[in-house]
């Protein structure tokens, strides 16, 4: 069962994702009208935003320390938040300043911090095989940290999952790896790029525990997440998670979506996963409207000054693209 | 005798997107063009409409790529003549 | 009666492959996103639409399955044309292309053909970042047995992927997405070019003489034909005669075109959106000293990416990639310098 502050804590960071998107979201568009060209404004190149993914976050992170690892994908904000990494510092990489996680060298797709164990990609299911990775570390120094990586319901197809997949279970590792199944791999839905309807199935070819949350829903998946992670930190092994979840948005920011039902978005948004348990905390007495309206101004007040930091700040000197790039 | 090539008045929704922009034209100025070929592309936000010839006969660009258009916009003529 | 048909890359290339769809039942289209999206860049514009679904295929995110896929079919009678949706994404699926589609030919003595194009989106200058943004020619270009191409313009596409449609060795066949002329990337004014209607070959292992000039050779392919041709434009002014050479294929590759101006201009200037070191700028400067090192006047100069990852930041990623002003300079400085006496 949820504690309070458990409760608060994945509503919270809910809205402050859900607003982070949305800002991002109008932001990218500066520069790019009245003609989209993906290479003008102050956030040139691709945007994959995650607005409706957020329980994903949400109900596994909610479990996590510091010394756990994440990985994640190339739609990444919503965890990295969860996570726990610094939003100016995140902001002003996206914005590719000097003061960014990675001094701009990275962006969007390429979040790393190794303060909060947190790393992201853009190569579909590239995080599988490093969660591994970071699950075998925990395991040689003896400790309990847990490793968690993220992937789409896409990423599943992809050859390198399975052999992550098999790695974590041969060698009894403690990864958690939730696919958030938003339905669509850019313009392919689920049906028609995989053999399998519900891909927790498939944790029983590697003869781990697999599991299947239902409609976006928090609360179940912090109990099946809850569990999977105690069990790893045990020292008895990984778990598969797909937990079906709502993409707002397009595949990127300025996808068409041509291939999208014209209704699919305004029915998902009528069910919202932040407003659900929003209302449910309310109801039962766990906060009141007042304590909630106060949370969320709170964390847009947050996310505000990421972004004013991250307008203000300097962009990196040109030859600083020389630097780095090894240790 | 010109016939207008105008895009149609119901091409995007022009409540959630009023303006487009010609992204291409695939003919110069005063080519030969055929009924039905594709002549022109325009995009709004990044969704692209290909937009064909209304008839036979020569090319004259009214409005050039990049401009702004919205729906309805004559864009160009084709001269039968 | 339609004349000064103005066609962008990416509807020259789905015109070309919807034109040899039409004509032989064994070419069909497999990759990410091809079917109803057309194509990410636009690769096969119109084709679902025409041809169906199995020959228009969708696929999973499983680039072993279907490009290893692609090389059965084509083992077995088929002509595949498979979307490699961004060339950096190689990583993944490289052993179905570097061992078995370019090496089956050769390890059937040739009773084997492996009639595959394998198209793939190249290069950045829109801050797609280091795993978005690369050229890769050289990567795969060093490895035997793939024709690697490369065209600057829609009418080389056109004329390039029929050929590699029809070749029954496997093209790499790679489009450069600032080169497509989708409506939301900007594209140089030159890359759309008038399209003839009929289908037409371009023989691979052809360069293409751009810009003919006296004073310096300037070798490049795919976008930086733009970017030296612009170079060029301004070097004119100051009494600089450029010739311009596009390369259009790197396996084959016309080394004797290249040496022939070399031998001529005396100067040579190389340019490659792609890593610097062990790479194509590398390899035209030792193919021109091969021949005869004294075609060189002076010390040669060549233009890549250095060695870094290409950053997401603009100011770090325009430093990083070669544009006119930095081919004009390195133009310059093959004419300012003079080779010491020994």
């Amino acid at each position: 069962m949820p504690t309070k502050p458990q409760l608060v804590w994945m509503y919270e960071m809910m809205e402050k994702a859900r607003y982070y998107e949305d800002t991002m979201a109008a932001a990218y568009m500066e520069g790019k009208t009245p003609k989209f060209d993906i290479g003008a404004g102050p956030l040139p190149g691709e945007m994959h935003l995650a607005a409706g993914q957020e329980p994903c976050a949400a109900g596994v992170c909610v479990h996590l320390k510091k010394e756990d690892t994440v990985t994640a994908t190339h739609r990444p904000h919503h965890v990295a938040i969860a996570k726990g990494v610094d939003l100016k510092k995140m902001t002003a990489e996206i914005y590719g300043k000097e003061s960014g996680l990675a001094g701009g060298r990275g962006g969007h797709m390429h979040l790393l911090d190794p303060e909060v164990n947190f790393s992201c990609s853009g190569i579909i299911a590239q995080g599988t095989a490093p969660a591994v990775g970071a699950g075998l570390a925990a395991k040689l120094n003896g400790s309990d940290a847990v490793a968690v990586s993220y992937l789409g319901e896409g990423a599943a197809n992809q050859g390198g999952f399975h052999e992550a997949m098999n790695l974590a279970a041969l060698w009894t590792l403690p990864v958690i790896f939730v696919i958030e199944d938003n339905a669509w791999g850019i313009s392919v839905p689920k049906s028609k790029s995989t053999a399998v309807p519900d891909n927790s199935v498939r944790a029983a070819g590697y003869g781990i525990p697999g599991f299947h949350v239902a409609d976006n829903n928090t609360l179940e998946l912090f109990k099946v997440a809850g569990e999977a992670i105690a069990r790893a930190r045990r020292g008895e092994g990984p778990t598969l998670i797909e937990v079906e979840t709502y993409r707002y948005y397009g595949h990127f920011q300025g996808d068409p979506e041509l291939y999208r039902p014209k209704d699919e978005v305004a029915k998902l948004k009528a069910k919202d996963p932040i407003r659900r348990l929003r209302e449910a905390l309310i109801a039962d007495g766990t906060v009141t409207q007042a304590e909630a309206d106060e949370a969320l101004a709170k964390v847009k007040t947050e996310v505000d000054e990421a972004f004013a930091f991250a307008k203000a700040a300097t962009y990196p000197a040109p030859e600083e693209a020389l630097e780095r790039v090894f240790a | 005798m010109a016939t207008e090539i105008a895009l149609p008045p119901d091409l995007w929704d022009a409540a959630a997107n009023p303006e487009g922009i010609v992204a291409n034209w695939f003919f110069t100025e005063g080519a030969g063009v055929r009924k039905g070929a594709t002549v022109a592309e325009i995009m709004v936000e990044k969704t692209s409409f290909d937009i064909a010839a209304p008839a036979d006969g020569h090319l004259h660009i009214v409005v050039g790529k990049d401009g702004v258009v919205k729906p309805g916009a004559v864009i160009g003529t084709v001269d039968g003549g | 009666m339609s004349s000064n048909r103005i066609m962008t890359v990416s509807r020259a290339i789905s015109e070309a492959i919807a034109q040899e769809m039409r004509t032989d039942p064994k070419v069909f289209v497999m990759g990410e996103d091809i079917g109803k999206y057309g194509g990410i860049f636009g690769t096969t514009t119109g084709l679902l639409a025409e041809f169906g679904e199995e020959r228009v295929r969708d696929t999973p995110i499983s680039e072993t399955g279907f490009i290893g896929a692609g090389v059965g079919a084509a083992m077995s009678g088929m002509r595949p044309i498979v979307e490699l949706m961004f060339v950096d994404f190689f990583g993944v699926c490289m052993d179905s292309i570097y061992n078995l589609a370019a090496k089956n030919i050769y390890f059937s003595g040739g009773n084997y053909k492996v009639p595959m194009v394998i198209m793939t989106a190249t290069g950045g200058g829109y801050s797609d970042a280091g795993q978005h943004s690369q050229t890769l020619h050289a990567t795969f270009a060093h490895l035997p047995g793939l024709k690697v191409v490369a065209p600057s313009n829609a009418y080389d596409a056109k004329g390039m992927m029929i050929s590699a449609i029809r070749d029954d060795s496997p093209v790499v066949f790679m489009f450069h997405k600032g080169l497509q002329g989708l409506a939301w990337m900007a594209s140089p004014e030159a890359a759309a070019t008038e399209l003839p209607e009929e289908a037409y070959t371009i023989p691979f292992g052809k360069a293409n003489i751009v810009r003919a000039g006296k004073d310096v050779t300037i070798v490049t392919l795919s976008m930086m034909v733009h970017r030296s041709l612009e170079a060029a434009a301004a070097l004119e002014k100051e009494g600089i005669d450029a010739e311009v050479i596009d390369l259009r294929t790197l396996v084959p590759l016309d080394r004797k075109t290249v040496i022939r101006s070399v031998a001529k201009t005396g100067r040579l200037v190389v340019v490659d959106e792609d890593y610097k070191s062990f790479g194509l700028t590398a390899e035209i400067l030792a193919s021109v000293v091969e021949d005869d090192p004294a075609h060189l006047k002076a010390a040669p100069q060549r233009l890549a990416v250095p060695d870094v990852p290409i950053p997401y930041s603009r100011p770090m990623e325009r430093f990083v990639l070669p544009n006119a002003e930095t081919i004009a300079a390195a133009v310059r400085a093959t004419l300012g310098k003079v080779r010491e006496a020994a």
